[in-house]
């Protein structure tokens, strides 16, 4: 009953993409055909959920046996434990709600019918990555992932920033692809098997190459530092493709690949420690390089950002079950952050800079309601949505035996956020309006408000509704002394009210000389700048000196035949002393050889 | 000496004469280098074809070997001359001049 569920809920999404062949892909209920969809598999999959969460039986489903390489069996098989089980609502909910929102966004667009079957493709690679009980599997829903997000981001394929977005985001997936693939190499030799139960039983003693391996791959596809330009560039695309992808479903993956591979990393120290300085790196970094962008939907990307290396932070001081958890809560919020700025664009005509906007309090209530609603949940005030995991986090990684610096960059990166959300407050919604007279205000569409109000509710009560109903995992510390407890909520409400008094100080100055700080921070801290220059030129001009002058031109041609020619002609130059006559010098060799005969032979 | 060795041996001479005194081609200094070596061919077959001295008869062959050689030789320089001044006129040759 469960297993069939869960498989129904699965099979159920992939229902329009097959009616894509006949001809109802070509009128205009489509979109509302896939939204309808996603609805029936979100309320299916809620059955099989809460047949776990009453039971806690974890279920592996193996359909089809797909080939045998030598002693390697390769099959379907669907891994439903504590993970998949939860995640698959979470993301359906979120997804039924984006694809309501983008009837709205996207009305006008010609290939509305084209958006809804990508992102319903996006949608199944993302099932078969979460429900993948093997690495062969886990591979094709990653690299579908990809894919998608590459389709997605450059879906406005006349503007060049488009497109070299969406091969920036294709190549920095790559790079994290050669972990994933060094990785499934090397289990291969080892433990002969992509099977998860197998890898977990055996386990290996020195996982330290594979466990490097699948952390790249979780840098290049959850935008960790080092590989993650890509990820503020991806807000070329439309804005459901940013709530979707970029906040929500695709750079998790990267996330949990790491948490489902938290059997082997909980023995291994070195990768741990990586782990956690790489995710406080990165939290930190974007958290600063989102205080001086100008593009709404940019400092919501390094906020996605910054949130992903709080999960990896999590990871790196052992806590998979909380790095889930925010993962899980974070979606609900973040979506509904994408989905109030695409409201706010939209309305005013597709005005992306927060410097023209304003004074949006008063004329879109409705979307100012759920933009700070989503704001504080992000931020972890009390007992809304993100109290329940990041307020945990912090509290589990005060008291733990871990990294101190890494620990300080993160209650840092805590307060930025409480920064830049306000910025974005400020900016947006008070003060007196800074955009054009002639406007297009409207938020009274019934898909807006809907898909909006189901995401808002769940902002405020899918925190306390998870963590009261799942079973215990790792028991999350008890006592601590006050200020511990209160340090997330100390460090918000100082970045709060700091970043308050600074707008309000600073709003009417004019801007004079851009410091080096702002610099650095507006330009995404010069990475971009010199990561996308420098190597690649590096690269191209080594390898053309070396093949072209290196091989060809020195060693073939300069070496031997000029080296010595040149030195023939110097030196005969510099010591002969002839004068070239030839025939002088011919004509007395004869008159020689004549005199000597005529000489020795006449004497006999 | 036989008649058929002074014929030969005057043609020797005669090509040796035209090798170091010519006018201003190139081209017929090694025209005449081929000669004494052609020259030479005929006189060694013969003598070894006189005294019936079999083991010797390797020796023309190899002459002609290395006359061959020596003739692509003073063609490529022929040719590097040619090259620099469009005829092979010997007064050319005065880069070593000071």
């Amino acid at each position: 009953m469960f297993s069939s569920l869960m498989l129904v809920s699965l099979l159920v999404l992939t229902l329009p993409i097959m009616s894509s062949i006949f001809n109802t892909y070509k009128n205009s209920t489509f979109p509302h055909h896939v939204k309808n969809t996603i609805s029936y598999a979100f309320i299916t999959s809620l059955i099989p959920t809460m047949m776990f969460i009453h039971s806690g039986q974890e279920t592996i489903i193996s359909n089809w046996h797909w080939m045998i390489m030598q002693t390697l069996k390769l099959s379907l098989s669907f891994k439903l434990d504590y993970f998949s089980m939860m995640f698959v609502p979470v993301a359906l909910f979120v997804t039924w709600s984006i694809m309501e929102f983008s009837l709205w966004y996207m009305h006008s667009d010609p290939y509305i019918t084209r958006f809804f079957k990508y992102l319903l493709t996006f949608l199944i690679t993302m099932m078969i990555l979460v429900t993948a009980n093997n690495l062969f599997q886990l591979f094709i829903g990653w690299e579908g992932v990809g894919i998608m997000s590459f389709l997605l981001i450059g879906w406005w394929y006349g503007r060049t920033d488009a497109n070299t977005a969406a091969l920036q985001a294709i190549l920095y997936n790559r790079i994290g692809d050669i972990g994933f693939i060094m990785a499934m190499a090397w289990f291969l030799f080892n433990t002969n098997t992509w099977d998860f139960q197998q890898i977990f039983m055996l386990d290996p003693n020195l996982t330290n190459l594979p466990l490097l391996g699948l952390l790249l791959a979780a840098t290049g596809k959850s935008a960790q530092f080092g590989l993650h330009p890509w990820l503020p560039s991806a807000m070329e695309g439309p804005t459901p493709v940013s709530a979707l992808l970029h906040s929500s479903t695709m750079v998790v993956a990267g996330v949990f690949l790491l948490i489902r591979f938290h059997p082997l990393m909980e023995n291994n120290k070195t990768i741990q420690s990586l782990t956690l300085c790489l995710g406080a790196i990165t939290t930190l970094f974007t958290a600063i390089c989102a205080l001086t962008q100008n593009d709404i939907k940019k400092i919501i990307a390094f906020s996605t950002s910054s949130q992903l290396g709080l999960m990896i932070v999590t990871i790196g001081i052992n806590q998979p079950y909380l790095a889930f958890l925010h993962i899980c809560t974070h979606a609900f919020f973040k979506a509904m952050l994408f989905m109030c700025s695409g409201s706010i664009i939209h309305s005013l005509y597709d005005e992306q800079d927060i410097r023209k906007m304003g004074g949006l309090f008063n004329a879109m209530p409705f979307t100012t309601t759920s933009l700070i609603i989503g704001s504080l949940a992000l931020t972890g005030i009390p007992f809304l949505t993100g109290f329940y995991s990041k307020d945990l986090i912090i509290e589990t990684a005060n008291t733990s035996y871990t990294n101190a610096w890494a620990l300080l960059m993160t209650l840092i990166a805590t307060s930025l956020t409480a920064v830049y959300s306000t910025r974005i407050i400020f900016f947006a919604l008070l003060g007196q309006p800074r955009f054009l007279p002639l406007t297009s205000i409207n938020e009274n569409n019934p898909f807006l408000i809907n898909s909006i109000k189901r995401l808002l509710i769940g902002s405020i009560f899918a925190g306390s509704f998870i963590s009261n109903n799942i079973y215990p995992t790792t028991v999350p510390e008890m006592t601590m002394p006050t200020y511990m407890k209160l340090t997330a909520l100390a460090v918000t409400i100082l970045g709060f009210t700091l970043a308050l008094e600074l707008s309000l100080m600073t709003h009417n100055l004019k801007l004079e000389h851009s410091t080096s700080v702002f610099k650095f921070s507006n330009l995404l801290g010069y990475y971009p700048t010199i990561m996308h220059r420098l190597p690649p030129l590096a690269n191209l001009s080594m390898s053309q000196k070396s093949a072209s002058l290196l091989l060809d031109s020195i060693w073939l041609e300069n070496i031997l035949p000029k080296s010595i020619s040149q030195f023939q002609m110097k030196t005969s130059i510099l010591i002969s002393t002839q004068k070239g006559q030839i025939k002088l010098y011919f004509l007395s060799f004869l008159i020689t050889l004549t005199l000597s005969m005529l000489l020795f032979n006449l004497h006999e | 000496m036989s008649l058929v060795h002074i014929n030969i041996f005057l043609a020797f001479t005669v090509s040796l004469v035209g090798l170091l005194m010519y006018r201003s081609h190139l081209m017929s200094s090694l025209l005449c280098l081929e000669g004494m070596m052609l020259s030479l061919f005929v006189m060694a077959t013969m003598t070894v074809l006189n005294t019936h001295f079999t083991l010797a008869s390797m020796m023309p062959i190899i002459l002609l070997v290395f006359a061959a050689c020596e003739a692509a030789l003073g063609l490529s320089l022929l040719v590097m001359v040619s090259n620099t001044y469009g005829v092979d006129h010997v007064q050319n040759l005065n880069l070593l001049q000071c």
